[in-house]
């Protein structure tokens, strides 16, 4: 069966655990565990290995959905999904201390995702404060990758619509990336 | 000064004066992108039958209306346009934050000069995104999302993009119209076409992005 695997990344409290619950058809398997850094984000609990739902198309291939955790001490898990991925969805919450240093943070550490397939980033919370406008993330973002267009979106996880279309242009993009032989990875 | 359909350069007007009745977007479209270029702080105001007036603040990249951008009324019919000069230190048009100017421009720049190259946009140019309009914001189709896709990683005239995304010229004349009215579009007289990498046999058969909006129903 052929297997896609898109990452789902970002800081905690990003909402990337929701997202995986909109868009996959099965239960979501969650490795959640207590918060112990609710100083940081006010959140119950945390994702501290990994979430995992699915999208079975035809019978035929699955699209695999992997939500890694965004605290640093889980990097390890990063690095054995990352191999695997052929693209990422980056949440980053619009109401955190610096969500344009965090977006370029992951941006940096997974740029190899990019190079091999595509990543589209997603501002959550947009809505609930005067954070950071969408054109402050594209700003930094061309300041600092000026060879990269990125697709920068507000989304809210919990819309399933939302998701659809940011994991639709993701596909699109490393599609569209591959027809022009810009990436490394194989054609989907 | 008027700011109408065919005085599209000058200083900003405080009043509008016989702007013609029109009916559909391009005359606003035109009126608009004219303030955009002008760069400075105005406020414009539409008067648009039915719908009320369309209230712009060019400042904050806002604008206040009463009709919801999901019924955008495509064959509007417009009465008036008033645009007045105003400064960085002046209260905003009305109460912010408003509505995100990017939305209501990707309509307008959707919905004008018929599927026409807008008139800003010359001949035998080739356009790429400088940054992607925030579509889960905008009403758009799967086609649309598979133009942006094209744009966001080469550059393309209109009839390379229709090709490459397998849509009408039309349709792809309508999406560069929006995103230069949105400027968020790099233009090229000289960049190169960009050849497609020849078919593998995976990438033969349909595409993922076409399978996996079947299965999601879209």
């Amino acid at each position: 069966m052929a297997e896609h695997v898109i990452l789902f990344t970002g800081p905690m409290g990003a909402g990337k655990t929701t997202a995986i619950r909109s868009l996959s058809e099965i239960e979501v398997v969650s490795t959640e565990a207590n918060n112990s850094e609710r100083h940081i984000v006010d959140k119950a609990t945390t994702t501290v290995a990994l979430d995992y739902g699915e999208i079975l198309i035809d019978g035929e291939e699955k699209v695999r959905l992997y939500g890694i955790p965004g605290q640093k001490r889980f990097d390890f898990m990063w690095a054995i999904l990352k191999k695997r991925a052929k693209g990422m969805i980056l949440l980053v919450n619009s109401d955190a201390p610096d969500p344009i240093g965090q977006m370029l943070e992951f941006i940096d550490d997974f740029r190899e995702l990019y190079d091999r397939g595509g990543v589209v980033v997603g501002v959550s919370r947009a809505d609930v404060i005067a954070g950071p406008t969408l054109g402050d993330f594209s700003e930094a973002l061309e300041r600092t990758n000026p060879d990269l267009v990125i697709p920068v979106f507000t989304v809210d996880p919990r819309d399933r619509d939302q998701m659809e279309d940011v994991l639709l242009v993701l596909i699109a993009n490393i599609e569209m990336r591959a027809m022009f032989g810009m990436t490394t990875a194989a054609a989907l | 000064m008027t700011v109408n359909a065919n005085h599209v350069a000058g200083e900003p007007a405080s009043v509008s004066m016989g702007f013609p009745v029109t009916v559909g977007w391009t005359h606003a479209a035109i009126a608009v992108f004219s303030v955009l270029r002008l760069n400075t702080p105005v406020n414009l105001t539409m008067h648009v039958e039915m719908h009320g007036p369309l209230l712009i603040d060019f400042r904050h990249h806002a604008f206040s209306w009463s009709t919801p951008l999901d019924q955008f009324p495509v064959d509007a019919v417009h009465t008036g346009l008033e645009t007045e000069p105003t400064s960085a230190d002046a209260p905003p048009f009305f109460e912010l934050p408003g509505q995100d100017l990017d939305g209501l421009l990707w309509e307008m720049g959707i919905n004008s000069f018929g599927g026409a190259a807008a008139y800003w946009l010359p001949k035998g140019e080739r356009y790429k995104l400088t940054r992607w309009p925030n579509v889960t914001r905008h009403s758009h189709n799967l086609r649309q999302m598979k133009m942006l896709a094209v744009l966001g990683n080469t550059y393309a005239s209109t009839s390379e993009l229709a090709t490459l995304a397998g849509v009408e010229e039309v349709e792809a004349q309508s999406l560069i119209n929006a995103l230069s009215l949105m400027r968020i579009l790099s233009r090229s007289a000289e960049a190169p076409a960009t050849a497609a990498a020849p078919e593998t046999a995976a990438a033969k058969r349909k595409s993922l992005f076409a399978r996996l909006r079947k299965r999601l129903g879209r």
